[in-house]
């Protein structure tokens, strides 16, 4: 029987490699070390070994740090997010114990991490501690190196926890966006009522507006967005769909549902009995190099999400909130069901075809839109249509994008008759899994071409 | 007198009225609401009569033999035949030119019948209307003779006529049996009884005749006894062969005396005792119980602006200011006040800007505004003025941009049907054409000229966006394509706020809309930002213009992309050229070895004199290997 131990995370931490240079002051360097009970010797002796791997690469690469090391049973990942701050990842490589004539062997199934994709997990972590708190440096210059300690114990504690490695494909790579396809007239009513909220309020700098899990409207550029999405999709839409459903509230599709008032998340939750403003997180947006500070309100009615990112030096009254609410639940109810509308008349008839769904992962550079018909849902289960291996490829292929230049293909053929195409073109990628036996380069290219020309409608992409 | 009190009324007596003879002992004074004649009949006419038509007619001057009281006197249409009342049994008739009465012959009603008046239905075609109904005749003035065309026969007590319509109201019992008829050329036909409360009667004065929006329409106003207060009730003759619907009720608030007029299709009440007028639009929203729409006043109740004549002094002339609601006022439809006394003649006028200050309601004042003959300035002023406010309601400005466009639409889906319709090179219908066109239309090039070049959007970029936003989405709500003009507008001014997200997301939900002139100038936006590039060549895509991606693709170097979407029309020389700017040989070899390997081009190339560098170029690059062979 085989016995599979899955990917963990060894360690996790974060230092200044400019403190604590004396000796006997390596200590000073440590400002989060994961897991806590590993010992302050322990804790030093492994930042020093990261410190001593980076200058000892440097010495050959000086253009850019060492990003990975590999060992048998380890893989390490190194991230700088700013000028002398690290953050370092230790994963232990899964591990496959076969037992064969009462023997048992262990193989590490080094494959399994790819570094691109873990790299793409660090790196979210860190933006999504800078959403919150800013860049470490500002912590710093506010603070001090104790505040900061306090500040990173307390996300990277609860962060760690939600990580999902497991499941971790292209779509870390990416931390896409998923937009919602509407027509103009409907998004020209969420526009008007984003214009109408924005120009209300002076104190209002930005709104971004979901409808389930998908934006409409966001008023903030896509890098920032991007990890907004990740926290809106992975923490808190979840959290509070929960609370939501406990609350014995009635099936989302329900006719009653209308009748529903919108509420806030973020804030005063309940405005009748409210006293307080409550919590209401504070975000930092990066538009333009440099930072801006909000306070993050979101309101939800039926299926709608509306983050309003109010200037960072506004008073937060109850008053507001009161006076927002009122501005924005008739107004917001009326444009959540010409959306549910619209998105009702668009169910699928591809079904019926009887062909199989395509397989394909579709992104734009630009905006940070995905679409995948490979992830039935964006939860990073198990829930995939195609296999992990052709995934795999899809990452690899990915990394070496940048040698196709602005237009390029490349074409995979596995051992089990599955075919992957990548394709990109005018800032967009494109990966299509098929699976054809006895198929030749000239039949799947001409599939490839069908599928790009019933998928890629409206947009130009390179011939082939 | 202190002007500022003034400022907001929004009613307007003409600052230059008729004036005529005031009424005194010797003279009288009639109006015939036809001809809009002032007729001032001095001592019987024995000393002179006066007639005074409208604004640019020549005032006529005769005597007459005074034979009686004059009654009623009027002209013909055509001012050739004068009739006068002076008995209530028979109307005299005298031919009339150059300002002189011919021979005198007369026309007597039915024995037994009383004229209760008369009016000129048509030319030469007189309507008698009697106590037992209205006698019509064919008047010859060369024979001096007459004919009896038609009668009819109707207990009658009182009428109205409206000249506009050809439509009287023959009343009984009180006015609680009210007959509209219709009087046509040689004919006299009833229309179907107004249905009132039975037995609830009417004065004369408190009926009222005219037209709104270019249907005929009778008002007829109801005293309310005890607390409750006096209504307008309107009733639109539209129904089933003319009939007389009831539709709209105009809620006064008041009680006392009243006076209607009726001016660019808005209803002008009266009120004496508080000197002051209400205004009412039945094309308005209001309150409607199934059949009846009930209406509130649009404005709050003013007064006339103060208006002044110049009298002759015993010195000099010197100003009178004339005194407004006062009891000499005679009103007549659809917008005449006189003041016989005084001897004038006025038209109502309403100063619509004034107005829409007093209503404050943006959405209404478009409405209203989009039906007044003179709106579209006022409206676009008022537009203007909104837009230019440092918080502009949006969505006030997004409902008038509906009522705007809601007019657009329906005259854009007109001028279609009538292109379809004479499709097949037909005879010009230009009286069709101006029937189509709107009261106010404004349309998106007017927009463009008279809104958004005149916003500063240098000043407030984000303004601009918001405003345009809600327009394009008025636009969208009915169906109307945004012009390119607004499309460009929108993106400068995205692009100046560096909105390139925004921007993105605006194309890709379609609000601004393809074209060829757009893809280039998101192509020179290209160096702002990466986004601009990937829009210009999606939207190059969609418009499907080949010919424009290769252009882009060669100036960005990708010679072999743009080759192979070329068709057998492309230049070898611009790929050749591309191809050797880019200083790769390989692919100048792979662009020479396409063209030379495809026979639509293999003769081209050497035709060409101009490739023929090319082609030596590369014979000196690949002079090791002749592939050539």
């Amino acid at each position: 029987m085989d016995n599979k131990k899955n990917i963990e995370i060894k360690n996790f931490f974060i230092f200044n490699s400019s403190y604590g240079a004396k000796e006997n002051e390596e200590y000073k360097k440590i400002l989060y070390y994961y897991p806590f009970g590993e010992s302050t010797e322990i804790q030093i002796k492994n930042i020093g070994l990261v410190e001593g791997i980076v200058q000892f690469t440097e010495t050959f690469r000086p253009s850019s740090y060492v990003s990975s090391l590999h060992t048998n049973k380890l893989r390490q990942l190194y991230f700088q997010p700013e000028l002398n701050f690290w953050i370092v990842m230790t994963l232990s490589v899964p591990l496959v114990t076969k037992i064969k004539d009462s023997v048992s062997s262990n193989e590490y199934m080094e494959e399994d991490i790819q570094d691109n994709v873990y790299e793409a997990i660090l790196s979210q972590a860190y933006y999504m501690y800078r959403l919150f708190w800013g860049t470490l440096e500002q912590t710093l210059v506010t603070g001090n190196a104790d505040i900061l300690r306090n500040r990173l114990d307390t996300f990277f504690n609860a962060y760690l926890k939600t990580v999902k490695l497991s499941n971790a494909d292209i779509l870390n790579l990416y931390g896409g966006i998923q937009y919602l396809p509407l027509d103009r007239q409907t998004f020209l009513k969420v526009q008007c009522f984003v214009n109408l909220l924005e120009s209300s309020y002076g104190c209002i700098e930005e709104i971004t507006f979901l409808y389930n899990e998908h934006v409409i409207w966001s008023g903030i550029e896509p890098n920032d967005m991007k990890v907004m999405y990740q926290y809106l999709i992975g923490m808190l839409l979840p959290a509070n769909i929960e609370t939501e459903l406990q609350g014995g509230s009635m099936p989302r599709n329900s006719p009653f549902a209308t009748l529903k008032r919108g509420r806030f998340i973020t804030g005063p939750t309940n405005l009748k009995q409210a006293k307080t403003v409550g919590t209401v997180p504070r975000v930092y947006l990066f538009s333009n190099d440099c930072f801006k500070e909000h306070h993050l309100a979101v309101y939800r009615c039926l299926s709608a999400t509306v983050c309003i990112f109010i200037k960072g030096d506004t008073n937060l009254t109850l008053e507001l909130f009161k006076e927002l609410d009122e501005l924005i639940n008739p107004r917001l109810s009326c444009v959540v069901a010409e959306i549910a509308e619209y998105c009702s008349k668009q169910i699928m008839p591809s079904i019926t075809s009887g062909d199989t769904i395509p397989k394909f992962i579709y992104f734009n550079k630009i905006n940070l839109a995905y679409k995948s018909t490979i992830h039935l849902d964006n939860k990073q289960t198990e829930n995939s249509t195609c296999s992990k291996d052709s995934l795999k490829i899809m990452a690899d292929m990915k990394d070496q994008n940048e040698f196709l230049g602005r237009a390029g293909e490349s074409i995979v053929k596995t051992k089990n008759d599955y075919w992957v195409v990548g394709k990109n073109s005018n800032f967009r990628e494109f990966y299509i899994v098929l699976q054809t036996k006895n198929a030749n380069l000239i039949k799947i290219s001409e599939e490839v071409k069908k599928l790009c020309d019933n998928e890629l409608k409206g947009i130009f992409f390179h011939p082939f | 007198m202190a002007e500022t009190n003034h400022s907001d009324c929004y009613l307007e007596l003409s600052s230059d009225p008729i004036r005529f003879e005031a009424v005194n002992q010797l003279t009288n004074v009639f109006f015939d609401d036809s001809n809009k004649d002032v007729f001032a009949v001095r001592s019987g006419g024995v000393m002179g009569v006066v007639v005074k038509g409208p604004k640019g007619t020549k005032p006529l001057n005769f005597r007459m033999e005074d034979r009686g009281t004059v009654l009623s006197i009027k002209f013909s249409l055509d001012h050739k035949i004068l009739a006068v009342q002076r008995v209530s049994n028979s109307i005299e008739l005298m031919n009339f030119s150059d300002e002189t009465l011919d021979s005198e012959y007369s026309v007597s009603c039915k024995k037994n019948s009383n004229i209760l008046g008369f009016v000129w239905s048509f030319l030469n075609e007189l309507a008698i209307v009697t106590d037992h109904g209205i006698e019509l005749y064919s008047v010859i003035p060369g024979k001096k003779s007459f004919k009896q065309l038609k009668t009819i026969s109707a207990t009658v007590q009182w009428f109205v006529w409206c000249p506009a319509n050809k439509i009287a109201i023959l009343a009984s019992a009180h006015g609680s049996q009210l007959q509209p008829v219709a009087i046509k050329q040689g004919s006299i036909n009833k229309l179907p009884k107004v249905e009132t409360e039975s037995g609830r009667m009417a004065l004369e004065r408190d009926v009222t005749l005219a037209t709104l929006y270019s249907t005929p329409v009778l008002l007829i106003l109801r005293h309310q006894s005890g607390p409750q207060t006096a209504e307008v009730h309107v009733h639109m003759l539209n129904g089933a062969g003319q009939a007389p619907v009831k539709s709209h009720v105009l809620k006064l608030g008041l009680s006392g005396r009243f006076a209607i007029n009726l001016v660019d299709d808005l209803v002008l009440v009266h009120h004496q005792a508080s000197r002051s007028s209400q205004l009412f639009d039945i094309a308005l929203p209001g309150e409607s119980d199934g059949s009846v729409k009930y209406h509130t006043p649009i404005a709050p109740a003013k007064s006339f602006k103060p208006t002044s004549i110049v009298l002759p002094g015993l010195v000099e002339s010197e100003a009178h200011i004339c005194e407004l609601y006062s009891p000499n006022w005679v009103v007549f439809q659809p917008n005449i006040v006189i003041d016989a006394k005084l001897g004038c003649l006025w038209h109502i006028s309403i100063c619509l800007e004034e107005l829409c200050d007093q209503i404050k309601d943006l959405g209404v004042c478009t409405q209203l505004a989009l039906k007044r003959s003179d709106g579209k300035p006022v409206l676009l002023k008022l537009l203007l003025d909104t837009i230019t406010q440092d918080k502009p309601p949006l969505e006030k400005l997004n409902e008038s941009f509906n009522h705007i466009n809601f007019v657009y639409r329906d005259w854009a889906e007109n001028e279609l049907q009538s292109t379809l319709a004479s499709s097949p090179p037909s005879v010009p219908l230009p009286e069709s054409k101006t029937n189509n066109q709107p009261r106010v239309f404004i349309d998106q090039n007017c927009m463009t000229e008279e809104i958004f070049q005149k916003i500063n959007s240098e000043d407030d970029l984000t303004k601009t966006e918001r405003i345009l936003t809600s327009y394009l989405s008025s636009l969208a709500e009915y169906g109307i394509s945004a012009q390119y003009n607004l499309n460009k507008l929108l993106v400068t001014t995205l692009a100046k706020q560096e909105k390139f997200t925004a921007l993105q997301q605006l194309v890709q939900y379609g609000v601004i809309s393809d074209s060829k002139p757009l893809a280039v100038f998101l192509l020179s936006l290209g160096n702002m930002h990466a986004s601009s590039n990937q829009m210009a060549l999606d939207m190059l895509a969609r418009l499907d213009a080949k010919e424009e991606i290769q252009e882009v693709l060669l100036s960005e170097g990708q010679v072999l992309s743009a080759l192979k979407i070329a068709d057998d029309t492309a230049q070898p020389r611009k790929f050749l050229n591309a191809a050797k700017n880019a200083d790769d040989s390989t692919l100048f070899h792979s662009v020479i070895y396409y063209f030379r390997n495809n026979p639509n081009f293999a003769a081209k190339l050497k035709q060409d004199d101009r490739v023929v560098s090319y082609i030596n170029e590369y014979n000196v690059i690949f002079s090791d290997c002749d592939t050539d062979k």
